[in-house]
């Protein structure tokens, strides 16, 4: 089975946001209100950060988007009681049974790279973009987590609306375990690094260093 | 502070489930030691027995209710003792065979102080024995029910401190502090509160008691410290956590509430009442309630304090 990984590389992301567009139009992720996203409730499958360092005028900011590392040791699986989050087979993605999940959000406290959000509130969506719904994603209720899948739905296809979206070409996917594939070859050059090593996630989300 | 995943439901919880569990655990304590049979009627027995059972279970209620599909879908509560790995299954483990034991133990403590409910229930339903050996039975059941009492206070903090995304939490300090916290509460509500509100004299019958109590307040401290201490000197989120605590928005409520009066204060009255062998009526009440309330804001203040690693 394919071990799926992305890797993204900071030198070619501009931080347009179209991947987080992308996720949300392709994954049916909710908007959420104002009140909520004052209350940090707002959802991201995939999210954009800005890390900015140093002073004005030596001011250094790194763009980092973040979906699901789908890490090979998750540690969501490891505290998830009901076992709503598991490692599927076929594609050995990280993902959630809905109608499992029970809404304690231990796994959004466990997750290292907070990628796991919760539903406080009934999904909702403005009115013009609900005919825009992707009827391959099932839309989830009110009290259960959700997070990326690496658009598991577009499988064997392994093109996710991000990596698809992205106008600088900043991101690739594709089969870790295949030798021969491009991730392969990036994973194991010298600008690749893993964020939280030391955590041992092994997460399967690859960043390629600025430089 | 900001509550982000989650926030008073789940630290009320935490806070109720250790008291339960210490408040058996002295009620357990006096039974095994014989220390209840020194006097005609023991507060701390009935109370600690009494109470046990009810708040772990009110505290479990609430967690129901901060459950997104709790209320929804119930029955997906049962799926919750399927992952072995997880240490809320656990937890939901050794809820599951503590509270019937401690509701067990505490209606039987309560007929044992109170014959005539069994001789009223006889009136009704002849078959029933005269009396029970309430002593042997208790026993067992304190012994057993103080192991899984013993449990469900330390997975309530080891709940916490296998996150290793959350710095401030993934110590071995936390179950430990839990557990002192857990016994500490226990004590305050069984003696200091329940004891000197029913028998104000019953210092009497427990000589040693100011002493331990001093013992678990000053470790409650002691490890407090050193989870703060600790979090301080390891930089990065871990201190940004710790400075909430200490210097934050809330620290009003730590510095005054949890060690002032929750700590510091009852500490005082039981050096008091070591030395003399005997405290007052009001400071007891107002020591037992201070490390009641201590113990619920300890455990709000490090669930609200978890600031995740920083990508």
């Amino acid at each position: 089975m394919p071990r799926w990984a992305m890797v993204i590389d900071l030198d070619k992301c501009t931080g347009c946001q179209s991947c987080t567009v992308a996720c949300r139009m392709e994954n049916n992720v909710p908007f959420a209100g104002q009140e909520a996203t004052d209350a940090g409730r707002a959802m991201y499958w995939n999210q954009v950060f800005t890390h900015i360092e140093g002073e004005y005028p030596d001011v250094k900011a790194t763009i980092i988007p973040r979906p699901c590392f789908h890490c090979d040791n998750p540690p969501c699986v490891k505290v998830c009681p009901v076992g709503a989050t598991y490692v599927e087979e076929e594609n050995n993605l990280v993902l959630q049974r809905y109608e499992r999940c029970i809404g304690c959000r231990y796994c959004a406290v466990a997750c290292p790279y907070g990628v796991r959000y919760f539903n406080w509130y009934e999904p909702e969506w403005p009115a013009s973009t609900e005919s825009y719904q992707n009827p391959s994603v099932p839309l989830r209720p009110k009290g259960v987590i959700e997070k990326c899948t690496y658009c598991v739905h577009r499988l064997p296809e392994p093109v996710p609306a991000c990596v698809q979206a992205c106008s600088s070409g900043a991101r690739y996917f594709g089969d870790l375990d295949d030798p021969e594939s491009e991730v392969t070859e990036l994973a194991r050059g010298p600008r690749a690094i893993r964020l939280l090593e030391d955590l041992g996630t092994e997460p399967r989300c690859i960043y390629l260093k600025e430089g | 502070m900001a509550e982000h995943h989650w926030g008073w439901l789940v630290a009320i919880y935490l806070f109720l489930g250790g008291m339960g569990a210490g408040s058996f655990l002295m009620a357990a304590a006096v039974e095994l030691t014989g220390m209840r049979y020194r006097q005609k009627y023991c507060p701390t027995a009935l109370v600690g027995a009494g109470v046990s059972g009810p708040l772990i279970l009110i505290g479990t209620v609430l967690l129901i209710f901060d459950l997104g599909a709790g209320l929804r879908e119930p029955w997906r509560i049962l799926l919750m003792f399927t992952n072995l790995q997880s240490v809320m299954t656990w937890g939901i483990w050794i809820l599951s065979l503590f509270l019937p034991i401690a509701f067990i133990y505490g209606i039987l403590e309560v007929m044992h102080v109170y014959p005539q409910i069994l001789a009223w229930a006889r009136k009704r339903l002849a078959f029933l024995p005269e009396t029970l050996p309430y002593r042997r039975i208790k026993r067992v059941l304190a012994i057993v029910g103080g192991v899984l009492a013993i449990g469900t206070a330390i997975y309530t903090g080891v709940l916490l401190s296998v996150i290793q995304a959350v710095p401030l939490w993934n110590t071995p300090v936390l179950p430990a502090l839990f557990l002192v916290s857990a016994v500490s509460t226990g004590m305050g509500l069984t003696f200091d509160l329940a004891a000197t509100l029913a028998v104000p004299e019953v210092h009497r019958h427990y000589r040693h008691m100011p002493l331990i109590h001093m013992l678990f307040i000053g470790l409650e401290i002691g490890l407090l410290a050193l989870l703060l201490i600790s979090a301080l000197m390891q930089g990065g989120v871990a201190a940004e956590s710790a400075k909430l605590i200490l210097l934050g928005k809330s620290s009003v409520v730590f510095w005054v509430l949890v060690m002032g009066f929750g700590m510091f204060y009852p500490l005082m009255v039981h050096v008091y009442a070591f030395a003399r062998k005997s405290h007052g009526y009001l400071s007891g009440v107002l020591s037992g309630a201070g490390i009641v309330i201590a113990g619920l804001f300890v455990r709000y203040l490090i669930v609200a304090a978890a600031i995740p690693v920083a990508l």
